[in-house]
C-alpha cells in the first residue's frame, strides 16, 4: 500500500500530530484569551468543522471533482445518528409514527455513530456508481450536478418526511443532558481524520487518484483505473464526513434540515478552497482563517465598531456593519479566491512532505547506470486487418503490424496517414471498426486503455501528457506503482534509477509542468519504461526537437527499451529519425499499409517512392502538403 | 386519457419556464464552458424589484418590461464584475465562481432587506381557468406556453439569421477557432449574457407571477431546475436544453399527480433521484454532444 515507509507513513504520522496540535493549540489559546462559554463553543464547532472539511478534502483534493453533495451525505449521517441515538421517550414526542419501529430503538450513541457511518457509506456507494457513469474526472460538470442533486434530495426528504425527521420546523432534539458533554470524542475523531487523510494521500490509491486528477487519459494509459481510485476516495471521504456530521448533531443536541444544506456547504467549501483544496494542511489553515473571519464579521455586523472599543456608533461604515455580514464575508471570500488564487494559499503544499523533503531526503545518492537486459521475455505483437471509420472518413483500412520484443519497428507516413489512429487502437483509445490485435496470442481487442497498459502496451503522447503538478520522480513513481501490481513477472526497475537513466536526476524534484520540451519528452519515456511494458508505443517522440536532440533521442529510446526488455513501435514523419532507429519499417498512406521491410528495402520500394515520397524523394523530411485531415488523425 | 391530456398541458406550462431557464444556461455554457449556478439570482433581483415597484404602485403591465430590463442588466453586471475575470479558467474555478456569485447576491439581500419572505400582489388572472370539454386549463399556462413558443422562435431566428447568432454558434462549437476567424470574444460573451438575461427575464416574469413572493435564497429553485434541465437535455446543446426543460416539467406534473398520497410531498426528491438514475444510464443527456478529446 505504501512505497517508502519513511515518507509515506512516518512523516504523515508526525505531520498529522503537529497539525492537530497546532489546530487545538490555536483554539485553546483563543479560549484562554477571550474566555467564557461562547468562546469554548466556538472552538468546539471549529474542531467539528475541521473534521468535515478534512473529510471533503479527501475527495475533492485527490480527485479534482467538485462535490456539493458531501453535506448531503452529512445530512444522511446526521439524521441516521439522531434517529438511532435519541432516547425512545424523547422520540415519542416528535416522531411517534416513525416507520420500521424506530421509535423503540434504544442504543448507545457510539453504536448509533457506527451505524450512521455504514448507512451513509451505502448511499455513497450508490452515488459513486452514478459519478463513475457520468464520466467523473477533474472538474467534470455532470458529476458536480449529480452531487448537487444529492444535496437537494437529502434536504427535500428531510423536510417532507416528518414521520422520520421531525420535519422542517421541529426537527429532532436530544433531551438536555443526553448530548455530548466532552470534547474527547471530537478530538479523537479529528486526529483520526487528519491522519487518515494524510495516509490516504500518500498511499497507492491516493497517488493513483491524484495522477488521474492531473490527467485522466494519461493515467489510464499508465494502467490506472481512475473510477476505482475515485470510489475509494469517495468512501473514505464520506466516512470521515459522516463521523463529523454525527458529532455535530450530538454536540448541538438537535438537527434541522437547514443545518446540512446550502449555507453549510458554502462554509465548508470556502474553508477548503481558501487554504488550498489539494492539501490537508491547507484545509486546516482555511478552517482556522474562515472561523476567525466569520466570527469577526458576525460580531462587527452585530455590534459595529464597538467591538474594538473605538465606539464609532454613528460611523460612516454603518451601511456595511449590519447583521448577517458574515454571509457576505463568506461569499466574497469564495469569489475573491476564485478570481485571484483559485488553488488557495498553500496550493498542494503539505507540512510533512515539505519537512521530509527538506530534512530527510536531501542527500539521496544518484544511482548508477542500469544494465540492458540481455534476454528479454519474448513477446509478439500482432495486429490484423485493423480498420477504423470516423463517420464517413476511413482512417485505417485493413492495416497490419507485427513487432517482437527486442525489436524497434518504425511506422512512417504523412499527416493523415493513420499513424496515431493505429496507436490509439492498440492502446484502447479508439475502438477498431474491424480487425483485432493480440500480444503473444492473447487477444486484446476491445479492452479499455488501463487494461491494455497492464497487458504491456504503453504509449507516449504526441502532445505530451504528463501529471503536471507532480514532480518528475512522482510521475515515474505512478507507473512503477502500477507495474508492481500488474507487471510483477517482469524485471521492474527502480524509480530513481530510471529517473537518472533518462538524464532527469537533477530535475527529479521539479514539477513536470515546469520542464522544457525536450526534458518533458524524456520524462514521458522514463514513465513509460517504469511500467516495464512488453511494447512501448511512441507517438512522434521527436516532434518539436532540434536535429541534435532527435539524434540523442534515438539512443535514449533504444537504451531505455533495452533496460526493461520492451519492444518499441515508434511513429513519426521524420524519415531520418525513423530509418536511424528502426529495425523494420511499416509505411502507411491514406490509412493503408503500402510497404513493410528493413529501412533499406522500404527506401528502395518504388511504390513508397511513388505514392508517398513523390517527387521529393531526395528530401529526408516529408510533410504532407495539406493538413486537411489532421484533426481526424490526431484524435 | 383526459387526465393524461390534462397532465400534458400542465406539464407544458411548467416545462416552458424551465426550458427558458435551461436555454439561458446552455447559451452561456456554450461560449464560456461555465455552468452558471448564479442564473437564479436574476430572478431573485427581479423579485425584489417587483416588491419595490408594486409597493410603489406600479402596474404589472409596466412591471413586465422592468423585470426584463432588470434581468438583462443584472446578467451583464455579473459578467462584468465576476465572470469576465475568470474567462478561460478551469471548470472547477468556473463552477465555484458562479456558486460564489449566488451567495454574494443573496447575502446582499439578506443584509439590506431581511431573511424573511416578502410578498407582492399577483395579477388577478393568474388563477383563472377556462374549460375545453372536460379539460381545465389555466389562462396562465396558456399565456406561458404561447409566449415561450414565440420566444423560442425569436431566439432561433436570432441564432440562425443574424451575424451575432452565427458568431455565438461558432463560439459554442469551437471558441478558439471562432476567435481566429475574427469573432470578437468580448462581444460574443457579453451578447450571450444579455441573451441569457433576456430569457431569464421572460421566465422570471412568469416565475414571479406564480410565486407572488421572494426571499434572499429564492434563486436556488429556478437555478436548480434550469441546470438540471440543461443537463438532462445534454450540456452544450441549445435544442437539448429546451427539450430537457419540457421533459423536467412533464416529469414533475406526472409524478405529482400519480404518486401515492404519502409520497406526493416528496415529488421533488423523487424527481431528482430519477434524474440521477437517468444519468447513470445516459450520462450525456438526451441529445449527447459529441466531444472528442485530441490525443
Amino acid at each position: 500500500m505504501f512505497q517508502r515507509p519513511g515518507r509515506d507513513i512516518v512523516a504523515p504520522f508526525l505531520g498529522s500530530t503537529v497539525l492537530f496540535a497546532l489546530l487545538l493549540g490555536s483554539g485553546l489559546l483563543y479560549q484562554a484569551a477571550v474566555g467564557g462559554g461562547a468562546s469554548e463553543r466556538l472552538v468546539t464547532i471549529m474542531l467539528i468543522d475541521a473534521i468535515i472539511v478534512v473529510g471533503i478534502q479527501v475527495y475533492i483534493g485527490n480527485t479534482g471533482v467538485l462535490s456539493f453533495g458531501h453535506i448531503g451525505f452529512g445530512a444522511i449521517a446526521g439524521y441516521a445518528f439522531a434517529v438511532l441515538a435519541i432516547s425512545p421517550g424523547e422520540k415519542a414526542k416528535r416522531i411517534a409514527d416513525a416507520p420500521f419501529g424506530l421509535v423503540d430503538v434504544d442504543m448507545s450513541p457510539w453504536l448509533a455513530l457506527l451505524l450512521a457511518v455504514l448507512i451513509t457509506l451505502v448511499a455513497a456507494a450508490i452515488i459513486g456508481v452514478g459519478l463513475a457513469r457520468s464520466g467523473a474526472e477533474s472538474g467534470a460538470v455532470a458529476a458536480t450536478v449529480i452531487t448537487l442533486a444529492l444535496l437537494f434530495v437529502s434536504h427535500e426528504v428531510a423536510r417532507n418526511w416528518p414521520d422520520l425527521t421531525g420535519g422542517d420546523r421541529a426537527g429532532l432534539s436530544f433531551k438536555i443532558g443526553e448530548s455530548l458533554d466532552s470534547r474527547i470524542p471530537i478530538l479523537l475523531a479529528l486526529f483520526g481524520a487528519i491522519l487518515i487523510a494524510r495516509l490516504y494521500a500518500t498511499s497507492r490509491s491516493g497517488r493513483l487518484a491524484v495522477a488521474a486528477r492531473e490527467d485522466n487519459l494519461a493515467a489510464q494509459a499508465m494502467g490506472v483505473n481512475p473510477l476505482v481510485q475515485q470510489m475509494v476516495a469517495l468512501l473514505i471521504s464520506v466516512a470521515i464526513v459522516s463521523v463529523g456530521a454525527s458529532l455535530r448533531v450530538y454536540e448541538t443536541g438537535s438537527i434541522l434540515p437547514d443545518n446540512f444544506f446550502f449555507s453549510y456547504t458554502l462554509l465548508t467549501l470556502v474553508m477548503l478552497i481558501v487554504g488550498g483544496r489539494n492539501s490537508v494542511t491547507g484545509a486546516l489553515l482555511g478552517v482556522v482563517m474562515m472561523t476567525v473571519g466569520r466570527e469577526a464579521t458576525r460580531r462587527l455586523g452585530q455590534d459595529g465598531f464597538e467591538l474594538f472599543g473605538i465606539g464609532l456608533d454613528d460611523a460612516p461604515l454603518d451601511w456595511i456593519f449590519r447583521e448577517n455580514l458574515q454571509t457576505v464575508f463568506l461569499g466574497v471570500s469564495m469569489l475573491l479566491f476564485m478570481i485571484w488564487r483559485p488553488k488557495g494559499i498553500l496550493d498542494d503544499w503539505e507540512l510533512d512532505a515539505w519537512a521530509h523533503q527538506r530534512f530527510v531526503a536531501v542527500d539521496a545518492e544518484k544511482p548508477g547506470p542500469l544494465p540492458e537486459l540481455g534476454e528479454a521475455p519474448a513477446a509478439q505483437l500482432e495486429a490484423r486487418d485493423v480498420s477504423v471509420r470516423f463517420g464517413g472518413f476511413q482512417a485505417l483500412t485493413a492495416a497490419h503490424l507485427d513487432a517482437s520484443s527486442g525489436e524497434i519497428v518504425g511506422i512512417i507516413g504523412p499527416n493523415g496517414a493513420g499513424k496515431t489512429t493505429l496507436v490509439n487502437v492498440l492502446t484502447g483509445m479508439v475502438a477498431p471498426t474491424e480487425g483485432s490485435f493480440a500480444i503473444s496470442g492473447e487477444r486484446l481487442t476491445g479492452k479499455p486503455p488501463f487494461q491494455l497498459a497492464r497487458a504491456g502496451l504503453v504509449r507516449t503522447f504526441q502532445n505530451l501528457r504528463l501529471f503536471g503538478s507532480l514532480t518528475v520522480r512522482e510521475n515515474v513513481e505512478i507507473a512503477a506503482l502500477v507495474a508492481r501490481d500488474h507487471r510483477a513477472e517482469r524485471t521492474l526497475r527502480d524509480v530513481d534509477a530510471l529517473v537518472a537513466e533518462a538524464g532527469l536526476w537533477d530535475h527529479r524534484d521539479r514539477r513536470a509542468r515546469e520542464l522544457d520540451y525536450g526534458t518533458s519528452r524524456r520524462l514521458e519515456l522514463a514513465r513509460a519504461a517504469a511500467l516495464s511494458p512488453s511494447f512501448m508505443l511512441l507517438d512522434e517522440p521527436t516532434s518539436g526537437m532540434s536535429d541534435a536532440e532527435s539524434l540523442a533521442m534515438v539512443e535514449q529510446v533504444r537504451h531505455m527499451a533495452a533496460t526493461v526488455g520492451a519492444g518499441v513501435v515508434v511513429i513519426d514523419h521524420d524519415l531520418g529519425f525513423i530509418t536511424g532507429i528502426s529495425d523494420r519499417i511499416t509505411v502507411l498512406d491514406q490509412g493503408s499499409v503500402i510497404a513493410t521491410g528493413t529501412p533499406e528495402e522500404v527506401q528502395a520500394d518504388p511504390r513508397v517512392q511513388a505514392a508517398y515520397l513523390g517527387s521529393a524523394a531526395e528530401s529526408t523530411t516529408v510533410n504532407a502538403p495539406a493538413n486537411a485531415q489532421q484533426g481526424i488523425d490526431d484524435v | 386519457m383526459t387526465e393524461l391530456l390534462q397532465n400534458l398541458i400542465d406539464g407544458l406550462g411548467r416545462g416552458s419556464i424551465y426550458a427558458l431557464l435551461a436555454l439561458g444556461i446552455a447559451v452561456i455554457f456554450g461560449v464560456m464552458h461555465l455552468l452558471n449556478f448564479a442564473h437564479g439570482e436574476l430572478i431573485t433581483v427581479s423579485g425584489y424589484v417587483s416588491v419595490w415597484a408594486l409597493g410603489a404602485g406600479l402596474s404589472w403591465w409596466l412591471l413586465v418590461p422592468l423585470i426584463i430590463v432588470t434581468s438583462v442588466a443584472t446578467s451583464l453586471i455579473i459578467e462584468r464584475v465576476a465572470f469576465s475575470r475568470v474567462r478561460g479558467a478551469n471548470d472547477f474555478t468556473l463552477l465555484l465562481t458562479s456558486f460564489g456569485v449566488h451567495f454574494v447576491v443573496s447575502a446582499i439581500f439578506l443584509l439590506y432587506v431581511s431573511a424573511s419572505v416578502k410578498n407582492f400582489s399577483r395579477p388577478g388572472w393568474v388563477a383563472d381557468t377556462y374549460s375545453i370539454g372536460s379539460l381545465n386549463i389555466e389562462v396562465f399556462d396558456t399565456v406561458v406556453i404561447i409566449v415561450t413558443i414565440l420566444t423560442l422562435v425569436g431566439t432561433t431566428l436570432l441564432l440562425q439569421r443574424t451575424m451575432f447568432g452565427l458568431a455565438l454558434r461558432a463560439a459554442a462549437a469551437d471558441f478558439d477557432t471562432a476567435r481566429l476567424m475574427g469573432v470578437k470574444s468580448d462581444s460574443v460573451i457579453r451578447g450571450a449574457f444579455a441573451l441569457s438575461g433576456l430569457l431569464a427575464g421572460i421566465a422570471g416574469v412568469f416565475w414571479l407571477m406564480r410565486a407572488g413572493s421572494t426571499t434572499p435564497s429564492a434563486g436556488i429553485d429556478p437555478m436548480l431546475k434550469g441546470v438540471l434541465a440543461a443537463l438532462i437535455g445534454g450540456l452544450g446543446s441549445l435544442r437539448g436544453a429546451v427539450l430537457g426543460g419540457f421533459a423536467l416539467g412533464l416529469a414533475e406534473v406526472l409524478l405529482r399527480s400519480r404518486l401515492p398520497g404519502d409520497l406526493a410531498s416528496l415529488t421533488e426528491g423523487v424527481v431528482f433521484a430519477l434524474i440521477a438514475v437517468f444519468f447513470i444510464f445516459r450520462p450525456g443527456g438526451i441529445l449527447t454532444v459529441a466531444t472528442a478529446e485530441r490525443v
